[in-house]
């Protein structure tokens, strides 16, 4: 039996069954809700256990203490002390255990600890399975409680990344910030590449910090913007580069309208394909009712912001489209991806459907190309593919799939992972998501949540059994998380960093200097 | 190829002559290397001198390939010469580089522009470029720039190094680009008049092949005021060209070949320029078993003036080393060399992936550079060893 030093005993295992243990807590000692404690065993195996829910004990019958109490309190019994109160009146713990830590690596216990085993506090040298691994995505450090552990918690970015990650929480809690944690920590690795949505236009730090203060972000990270600032990318798309299939899901449309696209498509195909501005022009389509093609046009208008001036130049209102401009911008993005390069997209001057649209087209375009290097043995060698979308119900909600068909991002969930490309979903939302969706996105960093509905939803599709955390969601503080994923060995308690902070004391990136060649052509 | 392209050259001068034009601006390139065969350079510096001697003057930048190992290009010798204004000038203060305008002494127009780096990217300008500077100035005004730009590189160009056009001071009344062999007019909030002219004719591969399948070549003439009141394109055309592409998959070699003759020996070739473009996968023998000098020479019998020929990408079944579905030279290159550098194992960033493989692929064009006329075998040698230190930025590590 391995001795715990006295001074460290917080506890003592007292009763319960599994997932269900009691420990009364040292009278000196403080345990509190979601502290991680250990129990060790005779082997140098030891148990992690968590805190879900404290009570008080007393060895003394309720009516005793109902009037003891009184009697304190209506001036009665000014020196009235029960004997012995640390013995008779303390705190019970119910702890459940959540990982077992052996020579032979960690397991989820399937044994009690020992009765009578006495428990202390989880310390740094506990977690030493928690290895940094190759590709390492950083989410925080270990929390117990609100105290906060010098451990590092990372997962490796070529699982996690491939099986999706979901970020569910209500506004204020953290999302964006953790976002933008765990990019900078792939920032530069090469080993992934990002496409990040941005209809905050939050995670580049054009105003403030952001991904861009990364010493590489120089190389490895790129801005469009349809109001770039100088050096950044214009987010500008050509038309040409939009097919039919890109709107699947996303836009609605009716038959006739599908058909009428599909034989507009068709006809400009091999013939510079320039068929959205044909429908905006309100050219005709052999074989296609004009009043389709009237609808069409006004909702071609709307959905890209095209206009026809008096000249007859098409143009665009939100500047996100073009029918002359942007014709690599897609294949830029995409080759951008392909080098491991994260490509933030600033969208927050784009409708919504104009932003689900511009990730469609690039997505799309990814997602052929890597099936088709799968099919020549060639995905290997690729970085792993990560779509970050905020709002995912927009794309992935249970009514827009049903009444809108499957779009390339629900695609992106269900199969991606194949084709190593995956999804790090934000939302406030969890129960509009079907569970399907759900389960697949193997990895989720659990914010403070106040609605029990979506609590629930969240615990339902967890990696790990949660049912005891409800409580625990409900009351995290901001940048207070569980990261619960089939990669990890348990659902790890995690507070994550101020991004502002984490960045501190990053190098910056190099400045440029003039070469002597440049020199003689400013003399 | 050589007389075809002084020809144009001299074609596009004497119409600025007849047009009365102002002046005019050449965005860099004006040869295609920075010591170019001094017959051309004489031809076209007799050119400019007319032209100079009509009263028009010539501004230009320089471009990709008007710089050389030594510092001074012929660019610079004609500017000693008098026979021409380089607009880029400036200087770097508290590190921002500052733009100066040349100001057109006749119309009051105001030029500025960026030459094109050497080595690298002309990115690095543009980071420290005060562009507040030249947005506030007064007047008609005109940006100079030999780069392609990320927003109006046709997609077939997306593996190219570009620029994005947010690098560029807004509100200027006109954006002459260079460096871009594709002709196109564009606009986009900020950037209304933003021109690349194209060639005005090379030799290039990609670029006859263009030429032949009837792109038109030429220049622009823009008129203006305080504002621009007219944009006109004005074609040269030297010479019709044909365009001949040919697929051989499914064929073998003497097939093919058979094939060929007979097709070719049908085309209407007299007095034209003429490229070939042969692709695709034999079923059987090699590529080399094709006679290609053969065709060529019944090009030539036919009445050609010019035979291009391009099977880069002609593959045989038998020989499949390493396959490439690049286009051109260039990017074949660019592709290998991206596909392999992996596979070298150095420590230095400026060796490894991208920036390896462009570092190659420069090497690798450097060094296959053919001496000049009248160059001696020793300045050859010592030129292309000083081409190769300076792209590897060794000048100054292994000078004594
Ligand atoms: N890990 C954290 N630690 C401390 N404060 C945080 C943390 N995460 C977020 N915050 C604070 O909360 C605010 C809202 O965070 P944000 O990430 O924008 O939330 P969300 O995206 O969920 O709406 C931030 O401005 C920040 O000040
Ligand atoms: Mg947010």
């Amino acid at each position: 039996m391995i001795v715990i030093e006295e001074l460290d005993i917080v506890g003592q295992v007292i009763a319960g069954k599994v997932a269900s243990i009691f420990i009364r807590e040292k009278s000196d000692k403080k345990i509190e809700l979601g502290d991680l404690l250990v129990a060790e065993e005779i082997d140098e195996s030891y148990l992690i256990l968590q805190v879900y829910n404290l009570a008080y004990g007393s060895q003394i019958p309720p009516l005793v203490r109902e009037l003891t109490a009184g009697l304190k309190l209506e001036g009665y019994g000014g020196s009235l002390e029960f004997l012995d109160p640390k013995l008779r009146n303390y705190v019970l713990a119910e702890v459940k255990a959540v990982a077992r830590v052996s020579e032979t690596g960690v397991r989820i216990p399937k044994v009690l600890p020992g009765f009578f085993s006495s428990v202390r506090h989880l310390k740094k040298e506990d977690l030493r399975f928690l290895e940094k691994p190759p590709n390492p995505v950083y989410f925080g450090k270990v929390r117990s409680g609100s105290k906060i552990l010098d451990v590092d918690v990372y997962l490796d970015g070529k699982e996690v990344f491939t099986h999706h990650i979901f970020i569910p929480a209500t506004t204020g809690r953290g999302k964006s910030n953790l976002v933008k944690v765990l990019l900078w920590s792939v920032l530069g690795q090469n080993k992934f590449g990002i496409l990040v949505l941005d209809p905050h236009d939050e995670y580049y730090g054009r105003n403030g910090k952001g991904l861009k203060d990364h010493p590489d972000a120089k190389t490895d990270l790129k801005y469009y913007s349809s109001k770039p600032f100088a050096g950044a990318n214009t987010l500008v798309i050509n038309l040409k580069s939009i097919m039919p299939w890109h709107m699947d899901g996303i836009v609605e449309f009716t038959d006739p309208q599908l058909d009428a696209i599909h034989l507009c498509y068709e006809e400009h195909k091999d013939n510079g394909g320039e068929w959205i501005a044909a429908i905006v022009r309100g050219e005709e389509v052999e074989g296609v009712n004009p009043r389709t093609l009237n609808v069409l046009q006004r909702r071609f208008k709307t959905i890209f912001g095209l206009w026809v001036n008096e000249r007859g130049d098409l143009l665009c209102r939100n500047e996100a489209f073009s029918n002359s401009a942007g014709e690599s911008t897609t294949s830029d993005i995409v080759q951008a991806l392909e080098k491991g390069k994260i490509v933030t997209i600033d969208t927050s001057r784009l409708t919504d459907k104009a932003e689900l649209l511009v990730g469609s087209i690039v997505i799309n375009d990814i997602l052929s190309r890597y099936q088709n290097y799968k099919g020549e043995g060639k995905l290997e060698d690729k970085p792993v593919v990560s779509v970050v979308i905020e709002e995912a119900p927009r794309v992935l909600g249970i009514d827009v799939l049903q009444n809108q068909g499957d779009n390339i991002y629900s695609t992106v969930a269900r199969e991606g992972r194949k084709f190593k490309i995956g999804l790090l979903a934000i939302s406030q939302l969890t129960s509009v998501i079907p569970t399907t969706i759900l389960t697949n996105m193997n990895t989720k960093i659990i914010l403070g949540n106040e609605m029990a509905t979506e609590r629930h939803a969240v615990i339902n599709s967890a990696a790990q059994d949660l049912t005891e955390d409800d409580r625990a969601i409900a009351s995290l503080d901001k940048g207070e998380a569980i990261l619960s994923s089939i990669f990890a060995n348990f659902a790890v308690p995690i507070q994550i960093p101020l991004f502002e902070d984490y960045i501190k004391g990053a190098k910056e990136g190099d400045k440029f200097s003039l070469r002597k060649e440049d020199k003689v052509l400013f003399r | 190829m050589e007389k075809l392209e002084v020809e144009t050259f001299s074609r596009a001068m004497d119409i600025c002559i007849e047009r009365k034009v102002d002046f005019i601006l050449i965005c860099g390139d004006l040869f295609h290397v920075g010591i170019p065969d001094l017959a051309v350079v004489k031809e076209a510096v007799t050119k400019m001198r007319e032209v100079r001697e009509d009263g028009i003057p010539i501004y230009a930048i320089y471009g990709s390939h008007d710089y050389t190992p030594t510092g001074t290009s012929i660019i610079d010798i004609i500017e000693s010469a008098g026979l021409l204004v380089n607009v880029v000038k400036g200087r770097v203060d508290e590190g921002k580089l500052k733009l100066d305008f040349v100001q057109d002494e006749r119309t009051r127009a105001k030029l500025v522009g960026i030459s094109a780096r050497k080595i690298g990217l002309e990115s690095k300008y543009y980071e420290i470029l005060d562009r507040e500077i030249l947005e506030r100035e007064e007047g008609f005004k005109i940006f100079a720039f030999h780069s392609g730009l990320d927003e109006f590189k046709p997609d077939y160009l997306s593996q190219m190094e570009t620029v994005p056009i947010s690098f560029f001071p807004r509100g200027f009344d006109y954006y002459a680009g260079g460096h871009i062999h594709d002709r196109s007019e564009n606009n986009l909030p900020g950037y209304e008049r933003v021109v690349f002219p194209g060639p005005l004719f090379t030799g290039y591969a990609r670029d006859l092949e263009r030429t032949a399948k009837g792109e038109k070549r030429g220049f622009y003439i823009v008129d203006f005021d305080d504002k621009i009141t007219g944009l006109e394109f004005v074609e040269i055309r030297l010479v019709n060209g044909v365009y001949f592409g040919y697929d051989v998959t499914g064929q073998n070699s003497l097939q093919a070949q058979k094939d060929l003759k007979e097709k070719i020996s049908q085309l209407d070739v007299k007095g034209k320029m003429v490229v070939l473009r042969i692709r695709g996968e034999l079923s059987g023998g090699k590529t080399s078993d094709m006679n290609f000098p053969n065709l060529q020479e019944m090009l030539l019998q036919g009445g050609a003036v010019y035979v291009h020929l391009n099977r880069f990408g002609l593959t045989s079944r038998e020989y499949t080393a390493i396959k490439s579905a690049g286009e051109d030279l260039t990017t074949i290159e660019s592709r290998l060399f991206q596909d392999n550098i992996g596979s070298v194992n150095v420590s230095v960033p400026g060796l490894q992936s991208d920036l390896g493989a462009k570092l190659s692929q420069d090497l690798l064009r450097s060094l296959r550079g053919e001496p000049k006329t009248n160059e001696s075998k020793r300045d050859y040698e010592v030129r292309l060893r000083e081409n190769a230190l300076e792209l590897l930025q060794l000048g100054e590590v292994l000078e004594d």
